[in-house]
C-alpha cells in the first residue's frame, strides 16, 4: 500500500512523513511554519528550518494525518532505508477542489499571499517562473526568496494593520 | 538529467496553456493579477473586484493588499 508519491524528511531527531493522498489542504502547517513547510520550495519540507520541537507542534495540528512524525530512533529498518530528500516529482499539499474553480488567492493576516490552482507567473525579467499549482507570495517586502515567501514576515513583525481589508 | 526533462517539459509547456490566472512580479513594485480568481483578505470574506488587481509585494502600502504606490517612497527592491 506504500504510494510512490509518499514522502520523509528527516533531521537528526525525527522524520516527518508527507503522505499526499491524506492532505485536505486545510494549509496548518505552512501558515504556522512556513521556514519549514512551504509549498512553493522543493523540496517543500524542510527540517533544518526550524527546532524539531516546533515541527512536532505543527505536524501534530494537521487535522488528516497527511503529515505525520516519528522519532529517529523508532523508524522501522524500511523506513531508515527509505530515508531519502527526493525534490523532483514531489507534490504538495493542494485541495482536491477540481480545476473548473477559479484560482484562488488567499491575503493571510500578516502574512504571505496564498494562491492555489491553474496559474502562469511571469517574473520580474519577463521569464516564466517554475510552474506550481500551489505557492505564496511575500507580502512584507522582506522576503529572501523574491517573490515567494520565506517566513521573514514574523521575524519583522509584518502586520495588516489600518488597512483595507486586514480587520 | 532530472534538469533535462524538467527543461524539456518547460519548454513543451506554451505560455498560458491551461492557465487561467497570471501573476505578473514587477521587479521593485507590485503583484499584477489577471485573468479568472477569487480573493480573500484575511478575515476570510471575499473581496470583489474587477480584475486587473495590483497586490502589494513591498509591505508599505495603506491599502493592503493592494499597491498604493508605496513601494516608489519606500525605496523596495528585491
Amino acid at each position: 500500500m506504500d504510494d510512490p508519491r509518499n514522502r520523509q524528511y528527516t533531521n537528526d531527531d525525527i522524520t516527518v512523513f508527507w503522505i499526499p493522498s491524506k492532505c485536505i489542504h486545510a494549509t496548518t502547517c505552512f501558515r504556522d511554519l512556513i521556514e519549514v513547510f512551504n509549498p512553493g520550495r522543493r523540496p517543500w519540507v524542510n527540517m533544518d528550518g526550524a527546532p524539531s520541537r516546533k515541527i512536532i507542534e505543527v505536524v501534530n495540528k494537521c487535522p488528516t494525518q497527511a503529515l505525520i512524525w516519528k522519532n529517529n530512533e523508532d523508524l522501522t529498518t524500511e523506513e531508515k532505508k527509505a530515508q531519502r530528500q527526493v525534490g523532483s516529482g514531489e507534490e504538495t499539499p493542494r485541495s482536491l477542489s477540481g480545476q473548473e474553480e477559479p484560482t484562488s488567492i488567499r491575503i493571510m493576516r500578516d502574512g504571505p499571499i496564498v494562491v492555489e490552482g491553474q496559474f502562469t507567473i511571469i517574473g520580474s525579467g519577463d521569464q516564466q517562473l517554475r510552474p506550481t499549482t500551489m505557492t505564496s507570495f511575500c507580502r512584507c517586502g522582506a522576503s529572501r526568496n523574491m517573490p515567494y515567501c520565506d517566513g521573514t514576515h514574523r521575524k519583522i513583525d509584518f502586520t495588516d494593520q489600518n488597512t483595507a481589508y486586514g480587520e | 538529467m532530472e534538469h533535462i526533462v524538467r527543461l524539456i517539459s518547460l519548454i513543451k509547456t506554451p505560455l498560458m496553456e491551461n492557465s487561467k490566472t497570471l501573476f505578473k512580479v514587477f521587479a521593485g513594485g507590485p503583484l499584477r493579477v489577471s485573468g479568472q480568481f477569487q480573493i480573500k483578505g484575511s478575515d476570510g470574506k471575499i473581496i470583489e473586484k474587477e480584475e486587473p488587481v495590483f497586490l502589494c509585494r513591498c509591505g508599505g502600502s495603506s491599502n493592503k493588499p493592494f499597491c498604493d504606490g508605496s513601494h516608489k517612497r519606500n525605496g523596495f527592491s528585491e
